[in-house]
């Protein structure tokens, strides 16, 4: 027997499948040494116990089908609401991303300065008018007492006299 | 409804969305999962909580049940992962605990000791006792453990039993019921250190018979 005495025999398997002879050894030596009585000992108390709990079994109860199968749609309802949730989300998401591609679009396009609008024959129109506006709402003429030849001239005036117009008047 | 349909028909039925094949699941295979669930849990609720989860995992996992073992086993499997998911996730009771034992369980301590110090054959009883003894010192261990010493040394399977159930190598098996043997006896040691000196004196006096 090593140092440890019965030790390693009363670990090696449950009490109740130690053969006969391993028996008689564990209890021998039980009798002459303090260490390997208390294992023993505990050993059996352990052996009773575990068997007691192994005993004790909780029964099913009568209604513990109903029981899961409504978990388990409650599991399932929760599981597409998130889903819902998400795609509701997401959708909010894509429709103000479509939104503000459509708005930035219609700046692009039709906004002041666009492109759209600086082609050669509205920018001259363009500037026409603006020309004719400001002639107009100059404060000290009025309609009546611009005339024609001050229009054209307006009108017809390169680029930089068009800016200086005010230094005329 | 689904009575008479096989293990495999009911499993493809479920997978379908059949909610009454998956309960026919439920109804055929629920007293072995409540078996396996109070091996690690004694208060009723702990054990319905914890079957409740194996069926509704065992729902979400179907598509991986590929039929070559058993429903039952495959659902045993489930159980003991459960289990021990939720043991793992609890706080280990403290080793003192076992020093408040109740009247009964004081009793039980003294009238066995008495019986071992005589020699006198001790029969496995349905003892509240010492089912709740072993609770206490099964608390103070790992649950790897409490799941092998009580397949093995408590409800008596075999170590191959007891690695098909918990998916473990036979010598993973062999190496953890020696080990958990040692932590339980030694704990049992502890709690019998620890107990009243009238158990002392009552073993005492049994010794010298």
């Amino acid at each position: 027997m090593k140092n440890d005495h019965i030790i390693d025999l009363l670990e090696s398997a449950p009490l109740d499948r130690l053969s006969d002879g391993e028996r008689a050894i564990v209890r021998e030596h039980a009798r002459s040494c303090g260490a390997c009585r208390r294992a023993y000992e505990a050993a059996q108390m352990a052996a009773l116990m575990l068997k007691a709990r192994a005993a004790e079994t909780i029964e099913t109860p009568p209604f513990f089908q109903t029981r899961v199968m409504a978990a388990l749609r409650e599991k399932q309802a929760a599981a597409e609401s998130a889903l819902w949730r998400m795609w509701r989300a997401a959708g909010q998401l894509v429709f103000s991303m479509v939104v503000t591609v459509m708005v930035l679009g219609a700046i692009s396009f039709f906004g002041p300065g666009s492109a759209f609008q600086t082609e050669p024959q509205d920018l001259a129109a363009g500037y026409k008018r603006d020309a004719t506006e400001q002639l107009m709402l100059t404060p000290d003429y009025s309609a009546e007492d611009v005339s024609d030849g001050q229009v054209l001239q307006v009108l017809y005036e390169p680029d930089d006299g068009v800016e200086g117009g005010d230094e005329q008047y | 409804m689904h009575e008479e349909a096989s293990d495999l028909d009911l499993v493809r039925l479920a997978r379908g969305g059949d909610e009454s094949a998956f309960a026919e699941i439920v109804r055929r295979y629920s007293s072995r999962v409540f078996q396996f669930a109070s091996r690690f849990f004694r208060q009723r609720s702990q054990v319905e909580d914890a079957a409740q989860e194996v069926f509704l995992k065992a729902y979400t996992q179907l598509d991986s049940f590929e039929g070559r073992g058993s429903l039952e086993g495959w659902l045993t499997r489930i159980t003991v992962n459960t289990c021990l998911n939720i043991l793992r996730s609890a706080r280990r009771r403290p080793e003192s605990v076992i020093a408040d034992l109740t009247e009964d369980e004081s009793t039980w301590l003294e009238n066995r000791l008495a019986d071992a110090a005589a020699e006198r054959h001790q029969s496995i009883e349905r003892s509240l006792a010492a089912a709740d003894l072993a609770d206490r010192v099964l608390g103070t261990l790992g649950p790897d453990d409490r799941l092998i010493l009580t397949l093995i040394d408590g409800e008596g399977a075999s170590i191959k039993e007891a690695a098909e159930v918990t998916g473990w190598s036979e010598s993973k098996v062999k190496v953890q019921a020696l080990r958990a043997r040692r932590r339980m006896r030694k704990a049992v040691e502890a709690l019998l250190a620890g107990r009243p000196q009238r158990a002392q004196a009552t073993l005492e006096s049994a010794g010298e018979k």
